[in-house]
């Protein structure tokens, strides 16, 4: 007994102490990212390195923000990511409604999840290469809505299954009790079924802007100029060129970062469904 | 799962409205399917066009390919995403498991859970960007703060050069990628115990079966097709790396850490050779579509 119970201390110290470490070396990256970015410029140059803040400012997000124009690489993110999620939840939802409650054949509804499924695994570069000459043509380089265009197509697949597992756990039945009383199909829809599925569609949204939001690989290539540069390619140009100025490089990516991490604690139920296609259902 | 035979033998649904229902959900479906597969299939047609064309867009065959194929340059980069992959996806799945064990068996307030999860999932939505600058804060020369950790304890008494040693510069790249993902594996592996039947644990635990026997007889057995999902989602995410990389060490030192990606992004985009990057597209897309078509049969996707 007292062997058993002793035993059982010592798993769960050992636990502790695996569960700790992990913990240290999780935090500390982030935490050093955040004393950095709170130097003053005259701190990062000193011959001794502070492993806590000594005299902590906002000086470095002032720069950032203020001094770069960093304000309007931000707004540029925020525009392109909510137009993202509008367009990418919309042709969601025109492709998953059909599928899910009206009557197709299997085969279609199979068909377009499989495929949405391939896109997932489409190399980002390879699409780039053509989507850049494209671009190019049309004339929309270094113009928000090429990038709003290819976020949306990346991003579909996502929708196209969220919205899938969402809209086939909402029972028929409340819907065929509102055309029986004569409603129609719109205001089935809009009246009852839309409702019901806005948590999940409102995950999905989460989930989509986040993704646009880190996204730097197109957003690096299709635009030039703060007229349409996102946050994560203004992040990318301190690091290579004013990489001196590392409290900046710390600031812009506690910026970068803090989005991102407050929606998330909103939609946290939904990540990992997200991610894994549905798959994988957090209680 | 599949809701629609349930509906067209439903008595309630009369011909016509079904009929009707049918064409509205085609009306629906067909318009943004096809903007969708037309806005897909462009960039392949053009893709091949370029890569069977010349600058000015005279045809010239395969002449693009060869010069694709006989660059070395892609070989180095195979090697390197080669090499990164089996860095990575190993010890991600290793160190995923082993936390998902270690909490499920060992962490059982809800609360503590909880918070766990939460943070494990903190990684997963940040962007890669910003997880290169942290990188960069902790393994640059100069500034990096691994040097003046490991010298404070005592560990080392000269700077080392992370980024500029070919294999640490490969592990430092790697490690990041292990940092960022290793909380995804984590999740969907503890998501997975949690589907094991109390009932089988227990009676297994009676018949006086460690935790060994516990997990190899039981646990694997709820745990592999999730293994499957895990390598399909990780191989694509790991052959699509690219920013972490371009901030952390731009390909370098030389070409040591020039993934594919950033290989092919250097061909179109630093020697400005777009036949020969539209080859090297094509390629790739041929290559993982056959991956895909492999590896997407044995995923455990609900499929209808």
């Amino acid at each position: 007994m007292s062997a058993m119970a002793s035993g059982r201390f010592l798993r769960s110290a050992l636990a502790a102490i695996a569960l700790a470490l992990a913990g240290v070396v999780y935090g500390f990256p982030l935490y050093w990212l955040v004393v950095t970015s709170l130097k003053s410029k005259g701190e990062l140059f000193a011959s001794t390195v502070h492993l806590v803040p000594h005299n902590p400012t906002l000086a470095a997000y002032t720069s950032v923000l203020i001094d770069r124009g960093f304000l309007v690489l931000l707004k540029n993110s925020v525009f392109v990511c909510v137009s993202t999620v509008v367009i990418t939840l919309a042709t969601g939802l025109l492709i998953t409604y059909p599928i899910t409650r009206l009557p197709l054949p299997a085969r279609l509804r199979v068909n377009v999840l499989t495929w949405a499924l391939s896109l997932r695994f489409l190399p980002p570069i390879a699409v780039v290469i053509p989507y850049f000459a494209i671009v190019r043509t049309v004339q929309i380089y270094d113009q928000p809505i090429a990038l709003i265009g290819i976020y949306s197509l990346f991003n579909l697949p996502f929708a196209i299954w969220m919205l899938k597992g969402f809209l086939t756990e909402i029972p028929l039945e409340l819907e065929d009790a509102a055309l029986v009383d004569g409603a129609s199909r719109w205001i089935a829809f809009w009246r009852i079924l839309l409702p019901l599925a806005a948590p999940g569609i409102m995950a999905a949204g989460i989930i989509i802007f986040t993704f646009a939001w880190s996204e730097f690989l197109f957003a690096l290539i299709l635009t030039a100029t703060p007229n349409s540069q996102t946050f994560p390619v203004g992040v990318q140009g301190l690091v290579t060129q004013f990489e001196i100025i590392w409290n900046d490089m710390a600031a812009s990516g506690v910026i970068a970062m803090a989005l991102p991490l407050v929606l998330m604690i909103i939609g946290r139920r939904y990540i990992v469904a997200g991610l894994t296609f549905g798959v994988i259902r957090e209680k | 799962m599949n809701v629609l035979p349930a509906r067209t033998s439903s008595v309630r649904v009369g011909r016509r409205r079904l009929s009707r229902d049918e064409r509205l959900g085609y009306l629906l479906i067909l318009p943004s399917l096809g903007a969708v597969f037309v806005v897909v299939t462009i960039p392949f047609v053009l893709v091949v066009i370029q890569s069977i064309s010349s600058e000015d867009g005279t045809l010239i065959g395969l002449r693009n390919f060869t010069r694709a194929l006989e660059n070395p340059l892609l070989y180095d980069a195979i090697r390197a995403t080669a090499e990164y992959t089996v860095l990575v996806l190993p010890v991600e799945i290793l160190l995923g498991l082993s936390f998902a064990l270690l909490v499920h068996r060992t962490v059982l307030r809800p609360g503590l859970r909880a918070a766990i999860y939460v943070l494990a999932i903190l990684p997963l939505v940040v962007p890669p960007v910003a997880i290169g600058v942290v990188a960069r804060l902790i393994y640059a020369p100069g500034y990096g703060v691994l040097n003046v950790i490991l010298e404070r304890l005592g560990l080392m008494h000269q700077e080392v050069n992370w980024l500029g040693d070919p294999t640490l510069a490969m592990l430092a790249v790697a490690s990041v990628d292990v940092w960022q993902w290793t909380p995804f594996v984590y999740l969907v592996l503890f998501s997975g115990l949690q589907t094991v039947p109390r009932e089988s644990v227990e009676a297994a635990q009676i018949d006086g079966a460690n935790w060994w026997a516990q997990f190899r007889y039981i646990d694997l057995a709820y745990l592999r097709p999730l293994f499957v999902l895990i390598i399909f989602f990780r191989l694509a995410d790991v052959l699509r790396v690219f920013d972490h990389v371009f901030i952390l060490t731009g390909g370098g030192p030389g070409t040591t850490t020039q993934l594919l990606s950033l290989y092919m992004y250097r061909v179109e985009f630093k020697f400005f050779d777009a036949g020969q990057a539209a080859a090297l597209a094509v390629l790739v897309l041929v290559s993982f579509s056959l991956l895909y078509s492999l590896i997407s049969r044995a995923l455990p996707l609900e499929r209808a």
